[in-house]
Parts: C-alpha cells; sequence; structure tokens
C-alpha cells in the first residue's frame, strides 16, 4: 500500500468553529495524524467509560459527535447495544454507515448529521447519551449538556470521556482559535464538567483520569507533525506543519504539568432514587450513587 | 526465561576478589536496585545492578522466551558460570558473535577490559587466518545462519591478515560483519577504509568524547584528530560506522549528548553505542555502588540533548536480559530529530508479558530484528526494517528516503566481576568465539575467568 503525506489543509475557526472542528476530524490530514485513534485511549478507555457507565447489553446508546462512527459500532459488536451517532459532519456519517453496513450492523446502527446542540431525536429515547472527546470543542457546553439530559430516559445515563484543563494556566497559544480543534482551547477541568452536570440535576457517580493516555497521543501528533514537517516541501506545508508541531509540544509539556489531562465521567439524574435503582445498573454502581446522594443530603 | 516480577529476587554471582560463585540476591534500595551476596572469605559485597527500581520493573515486560542454538558445545556439570559454553542452562542462542583476533595493540588504554597494549606479554597471542575461519564455522554450526559477527582484539585492524580475516566472515553469508577499531589505522592508511568498503564492512569505532581529559583518562592520549580523520575516511569511502564510547562516572558522562550530535550529523555515522566502562581488566578507580548502568546513560543522553530524546524514547532489547541492552532509532533530516518509538507504540509488539494480540506480524518481525543485539544503524537490514515499520503503521512513503538512515543510539551494560547476575547471564546472546570452537558469553568470559585462561591456552600453544 502506498500512502502519501496528506494535505495540511488552513482551517476556518472564526466564522464556523463547531463546523470547521467537524470538517478537520473528517479530514485525511488529522486521521493520519492520530493515527486513526481519534480519541486518547482509542478503544481500551471507550470500553472502560463503557464499564463506569454502567452500559449493558442490549441498551439503546447515542454518541454525540460520533465521527465515523467507531466508538458506537464498537458498542453495537461487543455489547449488542442499539447504537446512534450523530455528527456535524456529513462525510463521517456518510463513513459511519458505510462501516455498519460493512460489519452488518446496520440494523443496531444507525447515524444522522446533526447538531449536538439541538439533537435530532425526541425525548427520553436512550438509555445512556455519550459524548467522547467532544464536550470541550462544543461552544454552549450547557446546552450539549441539556440535550443529553432530554434525549436520555429517566434513571439513564450520561457518559463523558473529555479533555480537562485548567484553562487559567494554559499558555495564550493554546487557548486560541487555532486551539480549539485539538481538543484544547475550551476544554474545562473535571469539576467544571462536573459542575455543568449538576447544574442541570445530574450527578457524577463516577470520575476518572487517564493524564497518560492524553499524553501518549499528543505524544503521536506531535511526532507525526514534526514528520510531516520533515517530508514536506518548503513553503507553506511546511510552515503550517511546524506550527502545529511547536503547538502540540505545548500541549504535551502542559500535560506533563497538570494542566491538560483527560476524563471520563459517568452522571445519573439526581431526581429519583428509584429510578436509578430500576435502571439495571450494575450493584457497585447503584451503591455508589447512593454514597453519593447520602453525602450531599449529610452536607445539606 | 521468565521474567522477574519481585525484589528481592535470588540469583547467583561471583566474588570479584576469589572468583567463587555465591548465592546473591538483586534488592531495591532508595528505588535503585543493589546487586548482593556474602563471600566467606571476603564479606558482603555489593554493587549497583539498574539505576532505578521502577525502570527495573518496568523494562521486565520485555522478557522473551530465548531460542535455542543448533548446537551447544559443553556440558552442564558445576552450574553456571562455571560450565561455558554453551551448556545446556543456557536460555538464549548467539546473536552477535566476537572474535578478538589478537591481544596486539597500537595503544596502550588505561581502560581496557581486553587488557590489551603494545609491550610484549607472556599470555599475548595472534590468531592465524586458519583458526579465524574455524571459529567462524563453529559460529554458523551453532547458529545455522548467524546475524552478526565482530572481529576484535587487542587492536584488530594491525593483524596482517584482518582483511582476509573479515572476508572470511563474510564469505560465510554473515550479514553484518563489523570491526572493532580504535581508527588508527583507518586515520593514517588511505587504502584501509576503501579496502573495508570493497568487503561490505561495518566499523564499530572507539570513540569516547571530544575533552583532551577525556582522552587522556580512557584512551591515554590525545586521539580526537584521529578519530576525526578515521571517520572523514570511512565517509569518503561509503564504510558505515557505529561510535562506542566507553562512559565511565565522573570522565565523560558530560558529553554523551554530543557525542549523539556528532554521530548524526557525520555522513559516516548511522549509530552511537555507549558502553559503561566495566571494572574488569584495566579501569580507573570506581564506587561499585555509584556505577553508570544503562539508566544514568540514558538519563544523561536525554538530560544534555532534551529536544530530541526522552527515558521512555529507549526500549528494552528484548533478545538479551532487558536490563542489558536498550536502543532506540532515530529518524533525522538535517534539522530535526524524532525517536522512532515516538510513531509506533512498540510496547504493543514487543512487550511480550502481556499476552496481547499483535496487531501486524510483518511490523513485530522488523522491530524484533531492529531491537535486537546483532542490529546496527545504516546497514541494508537495518533500512529496509524501519521502512518496513514505517509503511506497517502508515507513514507516508516520502518517509523511507529518511527511514532508511534511521540512526540508532544503544545503552549497554555489560557485566564485570562486580555486576555479574547469572540470571542475566544465562539469557546473554552477545558470545566470545573462542578457537577451541566454544561459545563464551561475552560478560562471562571478561567477568568469570575465561578470558585468562583462553589467553593462557593460546599463549602456551604459541610459545
Amino acid at each position: 500500500m502506498t500512502r502519501s503525506l496528506p494535505d495540511l489543509a488552513p482551517l476556518d475557526f472564526e466564522t464556523d468553529p463547531k463546523g470547521c472542528c467537524a470538517r478537520l476530524y473528517e479530514s485525511d490530514a488529522v486521521r493520519w495524524l492520530l493515527d486513526d485513534q481519534l480519541h486518547p485511549g482509542g478503544d481500551r478507555l471507550t470500553r472502560r467509560l463503557a464499564q463506569l457507565a454502567g452500559i449493558e447489553r442490549g441498551r439503546r446508546v447515542l454518541d454525540i459527535a460520533c465521527g465515523s462512527g467507531a466508538t458506537a459500532l464498537l458498542l453495537a459488536r461487543e455489547l449488542e447495544c442499539e447504537v446512534a451517532g450523530v455528527d456535524l459532519g456529513s462525510r463521517a456519517i456518510e463513513h459511519a454507515v458505510d462501516a455498519a453496513a460493512a460489519a452488518g450492523l446496520q440494523a443496531r446502527a444507525r447515524f444522522v448529521v446533526g447538531d449536538a446542540e439541538k439533537l435530532p431525536f425526541p425525548d427520553a429515547g436512550f438509555d445512556v447519551a455519550l459524548s467522547e472527546c467532544s464536550l470541550c470543542t462544543f461552544p454552549d457546553k450547557r446546552r450539549a449538556i441539556g440535550e443529553m439530559a432530554r434525549v436520555v430516559r429517566p434513571g439513564g445515563t450520561i457518559a463523558i470521556a473529555d479533555i480537562t484543563a485548567d484553562l487559567d494556566a494554559l499558555p495564550a497559544q493554546l487557548r486560541s482559535a487555532a486551539a480549539r480543534v485539538a481538543c484544547v482551547a475550551d476544554a474545562r477541568s473535571a469539576d467544571d464538567y462536573a459542575s455543568l452536570l449538576r447544574a442541570a440535576g445530574w450527578e457524577p457517580v463516577a470520575i476518572e483520569t487517564h493524564d497518560d493516555e492524553l499524553r501518549a497521543m499528543a505524544d503521536r501528533v506531535e511526532a507525526r507533525l514534526r514528520i510531516a514537517r520533515m517530508l514536506a516541501p518548503p513553503g507553506e506545508q511546511r510552515d503550517r506543519a511546524a506550527e502545529a508541531s511547536a503547538l502540540a509540544g505545548m500541549a504535551i509539556d502542559a500535560i506533563a504539568r497538570g494542566t491538560l489531562g483527560y476524563a471520563l465521567i459517568a452522571a445519573r439524574r439526581l431526581a429519583s432514587w428509584s429510578d436509578s435503582a430500576s435502571s439495571g445498573s450494575s450493584d457497585a454502581n447503584r451503591a455508589a450513587l447512593g454514597e453519593r446522594i447520602c453525602a450531599q443530603l449529610i452536607q445539606a | 526465561m521468565a521474567a522477574r516480577d519481585t525484589l528481592p529476587a535470588a540469583t547467583r554471582s561471583i566474588c570479584p576478589h576469589c572468583g567463587i560463585t555465591l548465592d546473591a540476591e538483586l534488592v531495591d534500595r532508595g528505588g535503585r536496585v543493589i546487586l548482593r551476596r556474602d563471600c566467606p572469605e571476603h564479606g558482603l559485597i555489593e554493587a549497583l545492578a539498574y539505576g532505578d527500581t521502577a525502570r527495573w520493573f518496568d523494562a521486565q515486560r520485555y522478557e522473551r522466551p530465548g531460542a535455542a542454538p543448533l548446537r551447544r558445545q559443553t556440558a552442564t556439570v558445576r552450574g553456571c558460570p562455571s560450565d561455558c559454553g554453551i551448556c545446556p542452562e543456557h536460555a538464549q542462542h548467539t546473536c552477535l558473535g566476537i572474535i578478538e583476533v589478537n591481544t596486539g595493540c597500537n595503544l596502550d588504554c588505561p581502560v581496557c577490559f581486553a587488557e590489551s597494549g603494545t609491550g610484549y606479554r607472556p599470555d599475548g597471542y595472534s590468531l592465524t587466518l586458519a583458526q579465524v575461519e574455524s571459529m567462524l564455522d563453529a559460529f554458523v554450526a551453532a547458529e545455522g545462519q548467524p546475524e552478526a559477527v565482530q572481529l576484535s582484539g587487542g587492536e584488530p585492524s594491525i593483524h596482517p591478515e584482518i582483511l582476509k580475516m573479515l572476508a572470511a566472515a563474510k564469505a560465510r553469508g554473515i550479514p553484518l560483519v563489523m570491526l572493532n577499531t580504535n581508527g588508527i589505522r583507518l586515520a593514517r592508511d588511505p587504502r584501509f577504509a576503501p579496502a573495508l568498503a570493497a568487503l561490505g564492512i561495518h566499523v564499530y569505532l572507539q570513540f569516547d568524547g571530544f575533552d583532551d581529559a577525556t582522552h587522556l583518562a580512557i584512551r591515554g592520549r590525545r586521539l580526537q584528530e584521529v578519530k576525526q580523520r578515521a571517520l572523514d575516511r570511512c565517509a569518503a569511502a561509503g564504510v558505515g560506522v557505529s561510535l562506542a564510547a566507553a562512559v565511565e562516572r565522573g570522565i565523560n558522562e558530560h558529553e554523551l549528548g554530543a557525542i549523539v550530535r556528532f554521530g548524526v550529523e557525520h555522513p559516516a555515522v548511522n549509530g552511537v553505542f555507549f558502553q559503561p566502562v566495566t571494572h574488569t581488566g584495566r579501569h580507573p578507580a570506581f564506587d561499585p555502588l555509584d556505577r553508570l548502568t544503562n539508566v544514568e546513560v540514558i538519563r544523561g543522553v536525554c538530560e544534555q540533548l532534551p529536544e530530541w530524546f526522552r527515558e521512555d524514547d529507549f526500549v528494552a532489547v528484548p533478545c538479551c536480559s532487558p536490563t542489558c541492552r536498550a536502543a532506540t532509532y532515530a529518524l533525522y533530516d538535517g534539522e530535526d530529530l524524532v525517536p522512532l518509538p515516538r510513531l509506533v507504540d512498540i510496547d504493543r509488539y514487543l512487550g511480550f508479558v502481556t499476552n496481547r494480540a499483535v496487531p501486524d506480524l510483518d511490523v513485530a518481525q522488523a522491530l524484533s530484528g531492529l531491537f535486537s543485539a546483532s542490529a546496527a544503524g545504516g546497514t541494508e537490514r537495518t533500512a529496509g526494517r524501519l521502512e518496513c515499520v514505517a509503511c506497517g503503521v502508515g507513514l507516508p512513503d516520502e518517509l523511507q528516503q529518511v527511514a532508511a538512515r534511521g540512526f540508532m543510539v544503544v545503552a549497554q551494560d555489560f557485566q564485570d566481576e562486580w555486576t555479574l547476575d547469572v540470571a542475566k547471564l544465562r539469557k546473554c546472546c552477545v558470545g566470545e568465539i573462542v578457537p577451541d570452537g566454544r561459545i563464551i558469553p561475552f560478560c562471562a568470559y571478561n567477568a568469570a575467568g575465561y578470558r585468562a585462561q583462553v589467553r593462557a591456552e593460546l599463549a602456551a600453544a604459541t610459545t
């Protein structure tokens, strides 16, 4: 198989940050940079997130910003989940539909183009809404979480895997628009994500940090950008690669300092304990939830 | 051989003073691994085995079962390390064979594990071409298809028949034939590098640093100009070179980065091998608990070249015991340098303890060949394997040009009387081929008395 250096196209964030981000993840260059592993930890952390969120066999799961459907299809294949995926990128959705057909999973997996801040699904139709490495890219996070909450049935779960960031401690370049696409500029701390969830009436029942996986991913991207700089002819392409690799280097430093990280969060709706108890969650999760509710009551 | 996953770990060692074999143990002390044993006559003996306990455990993941040689030359009678070799207890075949063709040298270095020199020595020897040929035949008989052989000494380049000996190794189809040399003949004799090029020989050049103080402490002479001329002649003739640096605490630790930087920029140089000085033969005074191991060497390289290397760019080489040798490859384009382990998750292919499915067998095989004691930078095989890895992990075709020049950096901690650990020795894959056809693991040869024995036999036979 022959493969050439992909074109590192310039991006237009200012006019359409969200759309730009979705298009970016569809691009050959980005797929190449990420070695087709579009979020830290790859399948391993996807399985871990599913475990934390208590996703059991046959559950109905919505994957928000599903890209080419890797996570949704993994859940359909390994846990026989009934999955839906939504993404702003129409090319990604085409890929996902094709991949589902190729894997013979089209009966259990559907994919639609749509906006995370205005999900094209009715209320309460899913057991779990899952967002992997995408919440950080949404400009209106409150609204995105509100939408996830809306489409999950009472007693269901929101599962989030995302970049965590201490925004004040990040270098300015990383916070700029150019960094948004790399899930950095608008990421929040794990505590902030938890607060956003609580504000929407959801209680995080599990938070796990996996900064080392983010580090490994940033390393791969940085190394590949440096390779791209080596291979690109002198000029715009090479400059772009050099600039991007410098940015990736900054991200690596930030991870080492603890300013950037990666976390998995599973949250349940606080409203009704009986809902949660009847949702078929594992005993361990139920116990954890019980403990947290007790702790909250005591604090109150 | 099973990976060692707890400390203390039981092993055997020897007394550096009287040479007897002793039960020993590896223990963690303050985050470093210490080898300790009690000699009935000389008391408690301790030496630093590995500079970082966490990294010692981490390296054990790379413990891979060995492969048997086709032929073993000795029986197990007294137990390791007294039956070399190779005896039936040995757990690995020989990746790299070494033949020391003479004991004479054109230098008298203050550091020389082989105790070679310019003057007459009663136990000196010089092998004949016929002897070397029969040793090569023994190596072929043991290995079938040997991967690599190195002619060493003494100073092998002053042996009058060295070119014929190298040709004899090539004639036996051994892909990597190296000449281990101090470079003096290469610098002085303009015909020598072209002759090596014509035979397809890779040069393993002693190169300890740049400071006069380094040269004087390790070699007893200022040799920088000689090294530079030798390398330039190799470049002009098209001979590939690995720099081999003996590294000693307080002498040239500060030059590790400069040596790598010099190497990547010199057109003849394809790699650097850093070898902590073994305290066997001739060596300066030292503290066995403050010696250098691969940990300190790698740390030094990374501290001196932070823009290029990190400690986790170095991978434990799995053919020998995983704390013996660590290596990395780097892609260099004249401006930037990218270590290969950042581009491919090597642990997925070479980490043997975690029993996972290997993603791509071709890539795994290529990586196995690259991270081996029989590999050197810049050879055709290395280039082919780097290209295979680059292609297997989806790197662009254009990269093959860069990958073909992949630069190798190795830390290799050979054992001496102080650090000999039988559990490591049993996995040793660097073998001294001796004239009677035995293949003696290199560290046993130096530390367990075989060198003196073989020299005495050869000297007696030639007088």
